[in-house]
């Protein structure tokens, strides 16, 4: 690995004009968005140390948390553009504008790597009377008011993905809010909640240990670690103009960085992102490795910004309409 | 399965010996400056820990987490302020004692207690983990939320003189609880467009404005007295003395212990849960209580350093974490590769009981480090306020930096301080506002998931409290604690 990786770093510095030698001078400063020891988080920590052996600079990790993330944002939208404050962010910053949540988002940054995506899956209890998602419908039909929806507050993946089922069969259900999809997850073994979507890292072991049932991959394609799970798109193809859909995890730096810096940090980070160790860890916890920087990360994001507002619109959960921030409906 | 091994690996290898020697050293003394907490210093540990092998960075966290525990009574005892929210209680019997020159024998019975409630809690976690995961896994909202009421009502024994001016306190806590970003709807509430105040108002900011600042104001008003001489002898508590408390001790444990298992409450509840409990279950204190009652010491001190093993047994068996410090640890578990789920204990059973071995090593340095040190420390309160007083005010601000690494928390901090002043100066009991913060959140939250949970319809709500039996129990203590403290029970009692 050691061989593998001194040979990346060779060719980057082969690769490195003049200019690049100069950044990094000094350690550079890491915010992460969210708390310590949840997602975001670890697979921020993880992808770092790798990224630092081809910076050659220490990055100084820092959770700066509150607000859905946004006093993270704000603070490295504030630092200098000069590439000594990265922000180590989640998808969250995209809904800001149309939950009211604050003025700015993903645009005021430039992507340097949108590192992995997360698949959401509808896992329910051992003992529910459904197995598939058309079961879950038709009980959901015949029950009506009866199930209790896990959620994660308005705008959050379990929001989401329950305004995409609503979108193509209105489900009359109770969203019952909790602080995360750790806490929600939890209520949903206690019996105090009947059905959740969650991101699958969070709901893996449980569903390993038999605590609980997994209904449907919400993702067009099957994932490795549940090979038995139907992805959604083989019981119901309706939902495949919707989809690929999940939460993300990138780098950022504020716009107006300088080119040279950017190239230097997505070097580094695109580095970072093969290291086997990271990958690893990446798939042990159900994410789909992504790596992608420049325009393609761009895209990525206004693609997501654009489905994910719309659906929040459609259901009545946003705030304000993307079109006043100049969202185009996809 | 070779449990032994595994449970003796913290103490045949050496290097594994030193880490948490030194964890539990650090961890005191982190514990007991307030501010620095032991949730920070974990969070620290994981980027520091990043490179080394799993077993050694757990040992280094788990020292600190122990030692920090506890060290939070230190600064209670000696300066009356709590290096942790879940010394709040110790400070209202131990600084009495301190000042009566009897901080060497308070310490002392708070780290035998301390190691006594430890040892319990990790006792339930070896022996009773799955069937207190399985009965914390029980609680529903409206379960929490009885749980948050019953809290309330311990405004009550923390009043002191005057129960109007507590519940004005425990009124004020929860109105500062209330500020911030509410995650179940994404409405901001009294955060008058500012963005720092969406993450709400920190906590521990408030726990260190109030008790820190404030006392170091207080003192202010006698800064030329000198200080009280502090005995050193019967620092080591005789036998005769633990066994007296022993049955205390056992009872603040299991509280502790169960309080601690449950998601959500972690030492701090539980430990003025215990204060409360030993408060009524006392008949003839010593003392009496808020003035140097050494009950008031065992209690909550037992109960918090229980919660620490209570804390492990949700995050061990399901991968749920107990409290703040647990969850850290979660992530650094998936940082070193591993998956903590159920599958945990069964795929990799050696480290449930690496876990156990060096939570029951950490336990022991405690009480080694905390019986040895104390003499020294005590010569803390005997410095010339003169010295002393600035040094508080400049930890008090460190400490509050340090939380978010942000200077609005130190504006509030200093804020809280001068307001903490005043209220101390007009006989308002501090504690309660503590509490009112801590329990804001779970008795809000709950309140509103419960009513959720059953479509806004409050009969069935009821309901389920009356045909559920963890539901009922809880709200008939509730009862009890109200109807016990009656005026008009008090009076049939005493005919």
């Amino acid at each position: 690995m050691r061989t593998f990786l001194g040979g990346v770093i060779a060719a980057l510095t082969m690769a490195a004009t003049p200019v690049l030698a100069d950044y990094p001078e000094r350690e550079i400063q890491g915010i992460i968005q969210w708390g310590a020891g949840g997602s975001t988080d670890v697979v921020s920590r993880a992808v770092t140390p790798h990224a630092e052996e081809v910076l050659g600079q220490r990055v100084i990790m820092q959770n700066v948390t509150g607000g859905v993330g946004a006093i993270g944002l704000n603070q490295a939208e504030r630092a200098a553009a000069d590439g000594y404050t990265l922000l180590f962010g989640a998808e969250n910053p995209l809904l800001y504008k149309v939950m009211g949540l604050g003025q700015k988002d993903y645009s005021d940054f430039i992507p340097i790597n949108v590192l992995a995506r997360g698949v959401p899956i509808i896992v329910t209890r051992p003992d529910a009377p459904f197995d598939t998602f058309p079961e879950l419908i038709a009980y959901i039909e015949e029950n009506p008011g009866e199930l209790r929806f896990g959620s994660t507050g308005p705008g959050g993946l379990p929001s989401v993905v329950t305004a995409m089922i609503n979108e193509k069969t209105p489900i009359d259900v109770t969203a019952v809010p909790y602080d995360g999809d750790g806490p929600a997850l939890t209520a949903l073994q206690g019996g105090a909640v009947d059905v959740m979507p969650a991101v699958l890292g969070a709901a893996i072991e449980a569903i390993r240990a038999g605590n609980l049932k997994p209904i449907a991959i919400f993702d067009e394609e099957r994932v490795p670690q549940l090979p038995d799970t139907p992805a959604i798109t083989e019981t119901n193809p309706e939902f495949a103009d919707l989809l690929p859909w999940g939460p993300f995890f990138g780098i950022f730096v504020k716009q107006g960085t300088p080119d040279d810096v950017v190239a230097k940090l997505t070097e580094a980070f695109q580095a970072g992102a093969q290291n086997p160790d990271f990958l690893a860890l990446m798939d042990g916890r159900g994410f789909r490795m992504l790596s992608l920087s420049g325009a393609e990360a761009q895209d990525f994001l206004d693609t997501w910004q654009r489905q994910t507002a719309w659906i929040l619109h459609d259901a009545e959960i946003a705030k304000n309409s993307p079109e006043e921030f100049g969202i185009e409906r996809p | 399965m070779d449990i032994l091994p595994n449970l003796l690996m913290p103490l045949t290898h050496l290097d594994l010996l030193a880490l948490i020697a030194a964890g539990t050293f650090a961890g005191i003394y982190v514990g007991a400056i307030p501010g620095l907490s032991v949730t920070m210093a974990v969070s620290i540990l994981i980027s520091f820990t990043f490179s080394w092998d799993v077993y050694p960075a757990l040992a280094l966290m788990i020292g600190i987490y122990m030692g920090g525990v506890y060290g939070g009574s230190r600064t209670a005892i000696l300066l009356n302020i709590p290096g942790a929210p879940s010394a709040i209680a110790t400070a209202l019997d131990g600084f009495p004692l301190a000042q009566k020159g009897r901080a060497g024998e308070a310490i002392g019975i708070v780290t035998v207690v301390s190691f006594i409630g430890g040892f319990i809690g990790i006792f339930a976690l070896a022996g009773l983990a799955p069937v207190l995961s399985d009965f914390a896994l029980r609680f529903q909202p409206r379960d929490f939320m009885l749980l948050a009421i019953m809290g309330i009502l311990l405004v009550g024994s923390l009043s002191g003189g005057s129960l109007t001016k507590g519940v004005f306190a425990g009124a004020l806590g929860i109105g500062i609880g209330a500020v911030g970003m509410d995650p179940l709807t994404v409405q901001d509430r009294f955060v008058f467009g500012l963005d720092e105040l969406r993450g709400g108002i920190s906590f521990v900011a408030v726990m260190i404005g109030m008790f820190g600042v404030s006392e170091a104001l207080m003192q202010l008003h006698n800064v030329h007295t000198p200080a009280v001489r502090q005995k050193i002898d019967g620092i080591v508590p005789s036998w005769a003395k633990v066994r007296k408390h022993l049955p205390l001790g056992l009872q603040s444990s299991a509280i502790g212990t169960v309080v601690g298992a449950l998601p959500g409450t972690g030492g701090d509840i539980a430990s003025l849960m215990a204060y409360d409990q030993a408060k009524r279950v006392t008949r003839n204190p010593e003392t009496p209580f808020g003035e140097g009652a050494v009950e008031g010491l065992v209690a909550p001190e037992a109960a918090n350093n229980a919660a620490v093993g209570g804390a492990f047994i949700p995050m061990m068996t399901l991968g749920i974490p107990g409290d703040a410090v647990t969850a850290i640890m979660i992530g650094a578990l998936f940082i070193h590769g591993l998956n903590p789920g159920p599958m945990l204990m069964i795929e990799q059973p050696n480290m449930f009981w690496f876990i156990v071995g060096s939570l029951a090593l950490a336990n022991c340095f405690m009480l080694l480090f905390g019986l040895t040190g104390i003499r020294l420390f005590v010569k803390v309160v005997e410095l010339p306020r003169t010295i002393l007083l600035p040094v508080i005010l400049v930890l008090s601000i460190v400490g509050a930096y340090a939380i978010n690494n942000s200077l609005t928390d130190v504006y509030w901090m200093l804020g809280f301080g001068v307001l903490g002043y005043f209220m101390r100066l007009y006989g308002y009991p501090l504690a309660p506002v503590i509490l009112g913060v801590i329990l804001s959140r779970l008795l809000d939250d709950n309140w509103r998931r419960a009513i959720i949970s059953t479509r806004e319809d409050f009969g069935a709500m009821l309901m389920g409290i009356f045909t559920s039996p963890l539901s009922l129990t809880l709200l008939l203590a509730v009862v009890m604690i109200l109807v016990t403290n009656s005026p008009w029970w008090a009076r049939w009692r005493g005919r």
